[in-house]
C-alpha cells in the first residue's frame, strides 16, 4: 500500500504543512510511504515555500535511526517531481495555453471568446488562477496528461499489484483547489480505469475560513473573498448534482472568517498563517488513509463541543500522540538546542549535559541532517503557534497563554509542563533527568536518531 | 531500579563508604605509625592512643561523610536543570571538595591536641587520601544524581572503565 497526497492550490498547500507536521508526528497509521505532490501556477507562493521547506527538512533528516518500534518518523516520505507541478509555466496566458492562436476563426475559438473575457485570457497566470476555476479548469484538462509524471507513477506502483489510496486537497471557494479538486480526480481516475480495484481515492474540499481586504484598488484579476461564499455554494451544488468522483470525501470549514493579515494577489508574498481548519483537513487525510481500501462510500460530519473554541476534545485523533510529539519539539527548542549551541561554541563544557557525553558525542552536530532537524523544530513550533493564536477563534489545544509572540518559545519554561493544559509533573527538569536514566534500545537504533528517540520516549507522560 | 530506590541505595552507599573509610583511616594510621606516635606523646600508651586517633578519625570521617551527603542531597532535590546555569554545577562540587580537604586536615590539625594526641605527616596525608581522595571524589563519582554524574573530574572514565557507562 502507498499513500499519495496532491495539494491543489494555495490552501492545498497549507493542508500539506499540516499533513507534514502529522506524519513526522506519527500520526498516520500504519508504516506506508507517503509521497507528496503538488500543483500550484504559483510556483514562488510563500505557503507553498514554507511548506516546501518543512517537506524538504524531514526528506533529509527521516533516515535517522530511531528504531522500528517508534511512531516517531515512521511514514517515510518522498516528494512527487516536479515539485510543484507548474500547469501554466511561465508568463503564459490562458489564450497562450490553450493555443488559441490555432482557433481563433473556428466554432470552437469563437465559443472560447464567449465563455471568457478578454482580461481572464490575457492575465499571465504566474500567481495562479486568481479565483477564476473556470481558467484552471480549461488549463489542467489540458496540460495535466502531459505535464504531470503522476498518472504514470502510480501506475506503476499499481501495474505491480500494489495499491494506492490517493487524497486530494484543496479550497472549493478559490481558483486553483476549486478547478483542480473536481478535473484532476477525474483524470487519475480515468486514466487508472484498468486498475480501479486497487485505487482509492479521497478528497478533502475546503469550505471559506479567512477573509481579506485588498490594500488598495488594484487592476488585476485577483480572488474576491466576497465570491467566496457564492463560489461555495456553486461548488457544492455541483458535487451534489454531478457524479462524486470521491470514494470518501470530507467538508471541512468554519463559521468565523479569519482575517488574513497582509493581503497578496499571491507569489512569495503570499505566506498566510497556519489554520486549525488545515490541520483538520490533514487529519481527514489520515483518517482517509487508515480506511480500508474498498469501504462504502461516506461524507464525514464531525462537530465540536463549544461554539467558538477546539479543545482536545474536538481532536479526531490520538491526542496523546500529538501532545508527546509537541512536547519532544518543544523539549528540543527549549532545552537541548540552546545547550547544543553553547556545546559547538566552545561556551559549555560537555560534562554538564550527561545527555551529550552519553548519546551525542562523536556525532556530527552541524552535518545536514542534524541542521535540518534543529530547523524543522523550530518551524513546528511556529506552526503550532499560529493555529492557537488564530484571530477570532480560540484554539485550546496548546494554551496560547504560553508563547510568546516570536519566535515560538514559552513565556515561562515553567509551562512547559502543562503544555496540553494538564498540568502535568513532566517539567523540562523532569525531561533532562529522564535522559540521563539507563535505557535499552535495540542495535539499529543509533547516532543522533538515538538521542531522538531516547528524548521522545522520555516526553511520554 | 526506580528513582526512589537508586536514591535509597545511593544514601545508603555514602553511609557505608563513610564507616569504611574511617576503619581503613584508623587501620593504616594504626598499623603504619601508630606505635611511634603513641611513644612520642605525653602520658600516651599505645592502647589509649589508638581509643584518642579513633575519636579523631571518627570525627574527621563524619564530617566527610556530611560533605559527600551534602553534594547527593543538594544535587538530588535541590538543583533544577532546566536552564544552562542549573547545569553541571562543579563550582559547588570543588567548594565542598575543598570543605573535605578542610575538614581532613584541621580536624586533624585542630582536634588532636586537644585529645592530647600528636601526629605526624603520614596522619595527614592519610586522612586527605582517605576522607577527600576516596570519601568524597571517588565516592561522588559513583553517588552523584544523573544528572550530575559527569560533574565530578575523572567520573567519565572511571564510570566507563567500571561498566556503569557506555
Amino acid at each position: 500500500m502507498s499513500y499519495y497526497f496532491i495539494s491543489i492550490g494555495g490552501t492545498g498547500a497549507k493542508v500539506m504543512e499540516s499533513l507534514t507536521h502529522l506524519c513526522i508526528a506519527g500520526l498516520l497509521p500504519e508504516n506506508e510511504r507517503l509521497y507528496i505532490a503538488a500543483i500550484d501556477p504559483d510556483v514562488g507562493n510563500g505557503n507553498l515555500e514554507r511548506t516546501s521547506t518543512a517537506l524538504n527538512n524531514f526528506s533529509v533528516f527521516q533516515n535517522f535511526s530511531v528504531g522500528n518500534d517508534t511512531p516517531l518518523f515512521k511514514n517515510k516520505i518522498s516528494i512527487v517531481r516536479p515539485f510543484p507541478w507548474n500547469p501554466t509555466g511561465h508568463d503564459k496566458t490562458l489564450d497562450d495555453l490553450i493555443e488559441f492562436y490555432h482557433h481563433s476563426n473556428t466554432p470552437a475559438g469563437k465559443l472560447y471568446e464567449i465563455l471568457y473575457t478578454k482580461k481572464e485570457r490575457d492575465t499571465t497566470l504566474n500567481e495562479g488562477f486568481r479565483g477564476h476555476p473556470s481558467i484552471g479548469a480549461a488549463v489542467l484538462a489540458k496540460k495535466f496528461d502531459d505535464g504531470s509524471k503522476l498518472t504514470a507513477q502510480i501506475e506503476k506502483i499499481v501495474s505491480e499489484g500494489d495499491s494506492v489510496k490517493i487524497f486530494l486537497a484543496g479550497s472549493v471557494f478559490g481558483g486553483t483547489g476549486a478547478a483542480g479538486l473536481p478535473t484532476i480526480a477525474r483524470l487519475l481516475k480515468n486514466n487508472l480505469a484498468d486498475y480501479a480495484d486497487r485505487i482509492s481515492i479521497g478528497g478533502v474540499l475546503i469550505l471559506p475560513y479567512f477573509s481579506f481586504t485588498p490594500d488598495e484598488k488594484l487592476d488585476e484579476l485577483f480572488a474576491h473573498s466576497e465570491n467566496f461564499l457564492p463560489n461555495t455554494k456553486a461548488a457544492l451544488k455541483y458535487y451534489s448534482e454531478k457524479e462524486n468522483l470521491f470514494d470518501a470525501t470530507y467538508f471541512v470549514g468554519d463559521s468565523v472568517m479569519t482575517p488574513v493579515k497582509e493581503f497578496s494577489v499571491g507569489s512569495a508574498n503570499q505566506r498566510n498563517e497556519a489554520h486549525v481548519v488545515e490541520l483538520y483537513a490533514a487529519l481527514a487525510a489520515a483518517d482517509f488513509y487508515a480506511r480500508p481500501l474498498h469501504a462504502p462510500k461516506i461524507f464525514k460530519y464531525i462537530c465540536r463541543h463549544e461554539r467558538d473554541k477546539f479543545s482536545w476534545s474536538d481532536f479526531p485523533a490520538s491526542a496523546e500522540r500529538f501532545v508527546q510529539f509537541a512536547r519532544f519539539i518543544f523539549a528540543y527548542v527549549h532545552l537541548i538546542k540552546p545547550a547544543l549551541n553553547d556545546l559547538i561554541s566552545g561556551e559549555a563544557k560537555a560534562y554538564k549535559y550527561p545527555w551529550f557525553v552519553d548519546f551525542l558525542d562523536g556525532v556530527d552536530l552541524i552535518a545536514p541532517d542534524v541542521v535540518n532537524f534543529n530547523f524543522y523544530a523550530e518551524a513546528f513550533a511556529a506552526w503550532l503557534k499560529q493555529i492557537e493564536t488564530l484571530d477570532g477563534r480560540e484554539v485550546f489545544l496548546i494554551n496560547p497563554a504560553m508563547f510568546e509572540a516570536n519566535p515560538a518559545r514559552l513565556v515561562d519554561k515553567k509551562l512547559f509542563a502543562a503544555l496540553d493544559g494538564n498540568q502535568s509533573k513532566l517539567t523540562i527538569h523532569e525531561i533532562f533527568y529522564r535522559l540521563t536514566e539507563p535505557f535499552k534500545f535495540d542495535s539499529t537504533v543509533k547516532g543522533f536518531g538515538k538521542f531522538l528517540r531516547r528524548l521522545y520516549d522520555t516526553c511520554a507522560l | 531500579m526506580n528513582r526512589t530506590t537508586r536514591t535509597v541505595v545511593k544514601i545508603f552507599l555514602i553511609a557505608a563508604a563513610t564507616v569504611l573509610c574511617i576503619a581503613a583511616a584508623y587501620y593504616l594510621g594504626a598499623n603504619v605509625t601508630g606505635h611511634k606516635l603513641a611513644t612520642a606523646s605525653d602520658n600516651m600508651n599505645y592502647s589509649r592512643w589508638l581509643e584518642k586517633y579513633f575519636a579523631l578519625t571518627r570525627a574527621a570521617g563524619l564530617l566527610n561523610g556530611l560533605c559527600a551527603l551534602g553534594w547527593f542531597l543538594t544535587s538530588r532535590f535541590f538543583f533544577t536543570v532546566d536552564e544552562a546555569s542549573g547545569a553541571g554545577k562543579r563550582i559547588f562540587w570543588a567548594a565542598l571538595m575543598a570543605a573535605s580537604l578542610a575538614i581532613s586536615l584541621g580536624v586533624a590539625h585542630f582536634y588532636a591536641p586537644l585529645l592530647g594526641i600528636k601526629l605526624n605527616g603520614i596522619i595527614f596525608a592519610l586522612f586527605a587520601i582517605i576522607f577527600t581522595g576516596l570519601g568524597y571524589w571517588l565516592l561522588t563519582i559513583f553517588t552523584t544524581p544523573l544528572a550530575f554524574k559527569y560533574t565530578p573530574p575523572g567520573a567519565r572514565l572511571i564510570l566507563k572503565r567500571s561498566g556503569k557507562v557506555d
